[in-house]
């Protein structure tokens, strides 16, 4: 009777002690104790991160749970059917590892961490099973991942999202998916689509955006009133926060950031350079690159990622308050504003970079691309190109979640930051 | 007399460069790196300043380059090797006629750095986190090839028969791929060259990166390779300025560096 030798499950220590926790801890520690003066208003999302990501605390939600795996998802629809919307992308070095068993060994950091923990028994943020995974067929990887999900035993939606932006018919195409994703929502929770309750969604999504477009803007003073690291961790809180506490607690940091602008107060050095981040975006407890740049003296003002400015700053545009009409609105914010690498052309992504740089009085670019994110590698030559004709300098660097290139990271980012400050110094 | 250090904890090697008022060098000094990184930059410091007859009073302004740049705190300011090594070659390359381009090539990392006529980087490339193509895959190839370092350039001349071809550019499986030319009897010079070859190429790929501009200055402990050299030479097209002192380059450039910002600071000083 060999053959039913039992296998004999060993105890898993707690949460707190795992490789997972760790990890947050470390990244939160660095965040919180290696700078001084952080905003006192950014204590509800230290502890935020260090009760959900340190503790395993579980993340309550309303309603049916839906996980997204992309910022093409519309929210406003999914919190309309009463249902809580969870951005699941992750920035675990550990969950990494794990979703390496998934994924072509040269794959994004990103795919293979979200996959990592919907695959783990530790699921953090916890918070219960999905009861749907929405999942936009964006980037090759996170469509490719789609039957990988159901495989772990998911409900899995795919979003069809159109290639081409410009075009009409993609538009319409791109419609007419919303509207189908909202009848298998509509199917998931048994209840309807009304004008009141979309109208009361988009207001609890616009009030939202409203408080990050007030933060956002705090960010074009100079010297910086806040530091990027910080403003990171607030729009990665957005992914699993409930809304409403996480608007209050914005419009506390914004209270803030308006005494410390009456006051002077000055969070970095008079000179330090001023960055703009995009490409890859960082998610906690993955800030590195955000951290290197303010370690060695520079801040970053603003950037143009999917984890924070792209998630939440385009406005929804209605004309007509019917609900189809108010559905197709939706869509096109969705897609028109949009500037995610995956479409054909990036005029409006390299338009963007440069009104950003303008805006907030950026002194160079840090471009982060994981390596194995093709979208964002391959757009690197346009954006080069375009950035060298304006005369701004720009960093690339190709990196993922490990932390193994910490000291030459450190290097090229210190030199960086030292020619824009030679640089400064020459044209003054 | 006033004297301004430089130190570069580097990975394999610590180098000191101090210079006088006038900028002219008045002594460099190298010393491996070893796991005391902080102990042996203490020692490698005071044994320039004895040997030069010069108390630690002396220098006056002291800055730390290189990778353990941040754990030397008795320096006065620290900068990233980068912007050192721009300082460096451009005030050293002035002798050849001025340099804008720069290839170093050191421990662990390879750098490309191309340099404006003030001698602002304008523009570097860095290999990603891997070891290939730096000082350490040579270090291992000489291991394998029971050679001495010094010995590689020699033998890279003396060879018979063409360069063998490397395909591999990671130091580990470039190993193996050693091992298995040696197993099937190629002699040792054409291993080297080809080693030298692999290296180049890649070097050269990376420069191209930054674009090559004018004079190309070329430092770092493996300059010292005349084969290296001469492979990096041909895969470019142009003659290389390899300097008297190729591996204190970047400490003489953290050195010159301190000298501007002490005679800066006295400067705004009042009278």
């Amino acid at each position: 009777m060999e053959n039913d030798a039992k296998v004999i499950p060993i105890q898993s220590a707690p949460y707190h002690l795992s490789r997972q926790a760790g990890e947050a801890e470390n990244m939160l520690d660095h965040i919180v104790d290696d700078f001084p003066d952080n905003p006192q208003s950014m204590a509800y999302f230290y502890d935020l991160f260090r009760r959900v990501y340190c503790h395993g605390d579980e993340v309550k939600h309303e309603g049916m749970l839906v996980g997204t795996t992309c910022i093409q998802a519309p929210e406003e629809l999914i919190y309309a059917f009463g249902a809580t919307p969870m951005r699941l992308c992750n920035g675990s070095y550990h969950y990494d590892q794990k979703g390496a068993d998934f994924m072509p060994a040269k794959s994004c950091s990103l795919v293979k961490a979200t996959l990592g923990m919907l695959n783990s028994d530790n699921v953090i943020p916890r918070i219960g099973k999905p009861d749907l995974v929405v999942n936009p067929t964006t980037c090759d990887q996170k469509k490719k991942s789609s039957v990988m999900i159901e495989d772990m035993g998911y409900a899995v939606y795919d979003l069809e999202f159109p290639n081409v932006k410009e075009s009409e018919a993609s538009r319409v195409y791109w419609q007419r998916s919303v509207r189908q994703f909202t009848a298998r929502l509509r199917e998931l929770t048994g209840k309807k689509l009304t004008r009141k309750n979309l109208q009361a969604a988009m207001a609890k999504t616009s009030r939202a955006q409203a408080a990050f477009r007030k933060l956002h803007n705090f960010r074009r003073k100079s010297p910086s009133l806040i530091l990027g690291k910080d403003a990171f961790l607030v729009t990665n809180a957005y992914f699993f926060d409930d809304i409403e506490r996480w608007t209050d607690a914005v419009e506390k940091l914004n209270e803030e950031l308006a005494q410390r602008d009456q006051s002077g107060f000055k969070a970095v050095q008079s000179k330090a350079p001023r960055v703009l981040f995009t490409g890859s975006p960082p998610i906690f407890p993955n800030l590195k690159l955000p951290l290197l740049i303010e370690e060695a003296g520079g801040v970053v003002v603003t950037d143009e990622t999917c984890s924070a400015n792209r998630m939440l700053y385009d406005m929804t545009a209605v004309d007509e308050w019917m609900v189809n009409d108010m559905v197709d609105s939706l869509a096109d914010k969705y897609l028109k504003p949009c500037t995610c690498p995956i479409f054909t052309r990036n005029d409006d992504r390299r338009r963007r970079l440069l009104d950003l740089v303008k805006d907030f009085n950026a002194d160079g670019v840090v471009y982060q691309a994981f390596a194995g994110c093709q979208v964002y590698e391959m757009e690197y030559r346009s954006v080069a190109e375009e950035f060298n004709k304006a005369g701004i300098p720009m960093l690339y660097i190709e990196t993922d979640y490990s932390l193994d290139d910490k000291g030459q990271l450190s290097t090229r980012i210190e030199a960086f930051l030292e020619s824009l400050k030679n640089r400064k110094k020459h044209r003054a | 007399m006033n004297y301004f250090a430089g130190i570069d904890v580097g990975s394999t090697a610590i180098k000191v460069a101090v210079v006088d008022e006038q900028g002219s060098i008045a002594g460099v000094h190298v010393t491996p790196s070893g796991s005391l990184f902080h102990k042996n930059s203490t020692e490698a410091l005071s044994n320039l300043l004895s040997k030069l007859g010069l108390k630690r009073e002396d220098v006056r302004y002291l800055i730390a380059t290189g990778y353990g740049r941040k754990l030397f705190k008795e320096a006065d300011d620290s900068i990233s090797e980068i912007t050192a090594n721009a300082i460096g070659a451009f005030e050293a390359g002035k002798a050849y006629g001025g340099v804008r381009t720069i290839i170093n090539i050191g421990g662990q990392d390879s750098k490309a750095i191309q340099i404006d006529s003030n001698g602002h980087v304008v523009n570097f490339a860095m290999n990603d986190k891997c070891a290939a193509g730096t000082g350490r895959f040579l270090d291992v190839a000489a291991r394998n090839l029971e050679l001495d370092l010094e010995e590689l350039g020699d033998c890279h001349f003396q060879g018979s028969g063409a360069p063998l071809t490397i395909n591999s550019t990671c130091t580990v499986f470039a190993e193996s791929e050693i091992i298995g030319l040696l197993a099937k009897g190629h002699g040792k010079a054409e291993i080297i060259a080809g080693i030298h070859y692999s290296i180049a190429s890649r070097t050269v790929r990376l420069a191209k990166r930054v674009g090559i501009e004018d004079r190309v200055y070329f430092d770092g402990g493996p300059a010292l390779n005349k084969g290296l050299v001469a492979a990096i030479q041909d895969e470019l097209g142009r003659e290389l300025v390899v300097p008297e002192h190729p591996q204190t380059t970047t400490a003489f450039g953290a050195a010159m560096l301190a000298r501007s910002e002490y005679l800066d600071e006295q400067r705004l000083e009042p009278a």
